[in-house]
C-alpha cells in the first residue's frame, strides 16, 4: 500500500513535471518563431511573410504551422484556422497531414495591422505526457501485484509459523508436555520466539515432574513409616503394661514422627529449591567462610567418630547465591562422607579458584559409590544397598542436586580410586584481593 | 511474664498457653489479626507471639504495624511456613525470633525467655561473669580463678552466647542458629561435641561444672551455688 502511493506519486509529479517541461519548451520555440515572423514584417514586408508561411508551414512533422491574417479578418496564408478577433496564447484545431491537430499557437497584431500567429504541434507533448503515464501506470500496477503478491506469501509464511506454534500449543494442553515448538534455523525473531517457549516448557515440564516425583515418594516412601507408627501404637495400646512401659511406647512413638517429620521437611526443601523461586534472592555469598564454619563444625564430631576431616579452604572465594542453602549441601556431603564411610577414612574439604570459577570438592578415601550407581544416587529415596540399614532418608544428595541445578552449577561424582569425590563448580564472583591458600586444618 | 499469643488455631493456642501458664507466665489470647493489634497495643507485655497465618491481617503486616507505633515489644513469630526466604522476610517485618512448626515445647519456652529478657544496662558490658569464670569481650580472653584458658574463635563464641545467656536454657537449635548459623539442622550432633570440648577446656583448671545439660531441652550455663560452709 506504501510503495503503492509513493509510486503513485513519483509518477504524478514525473508527469507533470515533464508536461510543465515540453509546454515550456514548446512556448519557448513558438514564441521565438513569433519574434522571427515579426521581424520578417519589417524586413521583406507582408509579401515575405506569405512566402515564409507557404515555404514553411506545415512542412513536415517538426514544422511549425502560420496564419498571415490580412487587417480586414482574411486569410492571406498558412495552415491555421482563422483567429477573429482573438489575440496571444490560443489553442486551436489545425489541419495536419494526418488529420486534425491540436495546436498551441501565439497571435500578435503587428504594427500594420496584419495579424500573425505562430503555431506548434500540441501532440508531441501529448504523445511524451501519454508515453510517462504510461510508464508509471505499468510500473505502479506492477508494484501493486508483486506488493500483493509479496505480502500474501510473506503474511502465509508468518501465519503457517504462528500455527506451527499453536498446534503445539494445543497438543501440549491436551496432555502431551513433550512437545516443542519446531525451529527453522533462521534465527529471526519468530525463531528466537520459538526458543524462549520452548524453553518455558522444558523448565515447566522438569517443575511438573518434580511435583509428581514427590507425590509419588510421599505416597510410597511415607506411608511404610506411618503404618509402622500405627502399628507401634495400636500395639501400645492392646498390650497395656506399666505406666513407665506405656511411656517408653509413646517416647518410641513420637521419635519416629520427628523422623518423619524431618522426611517431610526435606522433601519439601528440596520441592522449594527445585521450583526456583529463590533464585531471586541470591546475593554475595563468601564461600571460603561457608566451607570454613562446615569444616571446623564438623571436625570435632568427625574425630569421635573414628574419621578425619580436613579442609584446604583458599581465601575470598565470593560466589551469587543462597548461604543457607550452600552450607546445607556443604553439610550434606560432609555427613554422607562421615556416615557412608567405615571407621578411619578421611574426609577432605577443598575450596580453589579456577579460572572464573569456583570448585568445592568433599573427597574421601571410603568405599565409594558403584559407577552404575552414581546417576540414581542422586534420586529422592535412593540408599545404596550397603546403606540400607544405616540411618538416613536418602535425601540428603536430592538436596545436593537441587541446590546446584538452582546455582546454575555442575555438579560431578567421581571415583577418588579408592574413595569418593564429589566435585561441585560453580562460577566465581569478582575478584577479592587475596589469592593465597589457606590450609585450615582440624584439631587432629 | 506477660504474654500475648496471636494464634488463630485453636489447638496450637491451647497448647501453647497450657504450657506457659504452667511456667508461670501470664497468656492472652487473640484469634485474629485485628483483635491481636489491639491488644498488642493495650499492652504492655513482655513478648508477643505470632502466627503468620492469620486471618484478617496478615502477622507479617501486623507486626511492621506495630513496628510503625514504636511498639519495641520483642516478637517471636510461629509458623509453619519454614521456606528458604520466609525466616528473614519475617525478621526484615520487624520479628525477633522465627520458630517453625511444629516445635517441641521447650523450645518456645527457651527462646520466649531469651527474648524477654531484661534490656541491657546503660553501659555496654564488655565483661562477662558466672562465678569464677570472667570473659573480657575486648581483649578476647577468658580466665577461671585468675587463669587464662585458650579457646578456639568458635568455643569463645559458644561461651559468649552461653554467658549473655546465663542461668537460661538454651536449646541446640538455638545455638546451632546463633553460633554457627546454621538455619537447618544436621543430623550429626556437633553441638553437643563442641560442648563437651568446651567443658573439658573450662575444667582444665579445676572448678565446679558451670555448663550443664538440661535433658528434653538443651543446655544452660550456671554459677556454681555457693554452699555455705559449715
Amino acid at each position: 500500500m506504501l510503495f503503492t502511493a509513493s509510486a503513485v506519486i513519483l509518477g504524478v509529479a514525473v508527469c507533470w513535471m515533464t508536461h510543465a517541461s515540453l509546454t515550456q519548451q514548446l512556448e519557448g520555440r513558438v514564441r521565438a518563431a513569433g519574434g522571427h515572423f515579426a521581424e520578417l514584417d519589417r524586413t521583406e514586408g507582408i509579401g515575405g511573410l506569405i512566402a515564409h508561411a507557404r515555404a514553411f508551414g506545415g512542412n513536415g512533422p517538426e514544422a511549425l504551422d502560420y496564419l498571415v491574417q490580412s487587417p480586414a479578418g482574411r486569410r492571406l496564408a498558412g495552415q491555421l484556422p482563422m483567429v477573429g478577433g482573438r489575440r496571444g496564447w490560443l489553442r486551436l484545431n489545425a489541419d495536419g497531414a494526418d488529420g486534425p491537430k491540436p495546436v498551441l499557437a501565439y497571435v500578435q497584431q503587428l504594427p500594420d495591422g496584419v495579424v500573425i500567429a505562430v503555431g506548434d504541434d500540441l501532440r508531441r507533448v501529448r504523445r511524451a505526457d501519454d508515453a510517462v503515464l504510461r510508464a508509471f501506470a505499468l510500473s505502479i500496477a506492477g508494484t501493486l501485484l508483486l506488493g500483493g503478491a509479496g505480502g500474501i506469501w510473506l503474511s502465509r509464511l508468518f501465519l503457517h509459523r504462528v500455527d506451527a506454534m499453536s498446534r503445539t500449543a494445543e497438543a501440549i494442553i491436551d496432555g502431551d508436555l513433550s512437545q516443542r515448538i519446531p525451529l527453522r534455523g533462521t534465527r529471526d525473531d519468530l525463531d528466537r520466539l520459538a526458543d524462549t517457549l520452548n524453553r518455558m516448557l522444558d523448565r515447566m515440564q522438569k517443575l511438573l515432574t518434580s511435583v509428581r516425583e514427590a507425590s509419588n515418594n510421599i505416597a510410597h516412601d511415607l506411608r511404610t513409616p506411618l503404618s509402622r507408627l500405627r502399628q507401634r501404637l495400636e500395639d501400645a495400646r492392646e498390650h497395656a503394661g506399666s505406666p513407665a512401659a506405656q511411656d517408653q511406647a509413646v517416647e518410641a512413638a513420637k521419635v519416629e514422627v520427628d523422623a518423619l517429620l524431618s522426611t517431610f521437611a526435606a522433601l519439601l526443601r528440596i520441592a522449594e529449591v527445585e521450583a526456583g523461586a529463590q533464585r531471586a534472592a541470591f546475593c554475595r555469598v563468601d564461600l571460603t567462610s561457608v566451607v570454613a564454619t562446615v569444616a571446623e563444625a564438623f571436625a570435632p564430631s568427625a574425630e569421635e567418630e573414628g574419621r578425619s576431616l580436613a579442609a584446604n579452604v583458599a581465601s575470598g572465594v565470593v560466589v551469587h547465591g543462597d548461604r543457607e542453602l550452600l552450607t546445607q549441601m556443604l553439610v550434606n556431603l560432609v555427613e554422607n562422607a562421615l556416615r557412608h564411610t567405615p571407621c578411619g577414612t578421611a574426609v577432605r574439604l577443598s575450596l580453589r579458584r579456577q579460572g572464573r570459577q569456583a570448585v568445592l570438592v568433599v573427597q574421601d578415601n571410603g568405599p565409594g559409590i558403584p559407577v552404575a550407581e552414581q546417576e540414581q544416587v542422586l534420586r529422592r529415596f535412593h540408599r545404596l544397598d550397603r546403606s540400607r540399614t544405616t540411618p538416613g532418608s536418602g535425601l540428603g544428595l536430592s538436596l545436593v542436586a537441587a541446590v546446584v541445578e538452582l546455582h546454575g552449577a555442575v555438579l560431578r561424582l567421581e571415583d577418588a580410586q579408592p574413595g569418593l569425590r564429589v566435585r561441585v563448580v560453580l562460577a566465581s564472583m569478582a575478584e577479592s584481593a587475596a589469592t593465597i591458600e589457606e590450609p585450615v586444618r582440624s584439631a587432629a | 511474664m506477660k504474654i500475648l499469643l496471636i494464634e488463630d488455631d485453636r489447638e496450637t493456642a491451647d497448647y501453647v498457653m497450657r504450657g506457659l501458664r504452667e511456667q508461670g507466665h501470664v497468656v492472652d489470647h487473640a484469634a485474629n489479626g485485628r483483635d491481636g493489634l489491639f491488644r498488642a497495643g493495650d499492652g504492655p507485655y513482655d513478648v508477643l507471639i505470632v502466627d503468620r497465618m492469620l486471618p484478617g491481617i496478615d502477622g507479617l503486616a501486623l507486626v511492621r504495624m506495630l513496628r510503625e507505633s514504636e511498639v519495641r515489644t520483642p516478637v517471636l513469630f510461629l509458623t509453619a511456613l519454614g521456606g528458604v526466604g520466609d525466616r528473614v522476610r519475617g525478621l526484615d517485618a520487624g520479628g525477633d525470633d522465627y520458630l517453625t512448626k511444629p516445635f517441641a515445647f521447650a523450645e518456645l519456652l527457651a527462646r520466649v525467655n531469651a527474648l524477654a529478657r531484661r534490656p541491657p544496662l546503660v553501659e555496654v558490658q564488655t565483661v562477662l561473669r558466672a562465678g569464677d569464670l570472667e570473659m573480657d569481650l575486648l581483649k578476647r580472653s577468658v580466665m577461671r580463678g585468675g587463669r587464662e584458658i585458650d579457646l578456639q574463635p568458635r568455643e569463645f563464641q559458644l561461651l559468649e552466647y552461653l554467658l549473655h545467656n546465663v542461668e537460661r536454657v538454651v536449646t541446640r537449635t538455638m545455638l546451632l542458629e546463633s553460633v554457627w548459623e546454621f538455619h537447618f539442622d544436621p543430623r550429626t550432633n556437633i553441638v553437643e561435641t563442641h560442648i563437651s570440648r568446651l567443658r573439658a577446656k573450662l575444667a582444665q583448671w579445676g572448678g565446679a561444672e558451670l555448663i550443664h545439660t538440661v535433658r528434653g531441652a538443651g543446655y544452660a550455663l550456671r554459677a556454681p551455688v555457693q554452699v555455705a560452709s559449715a
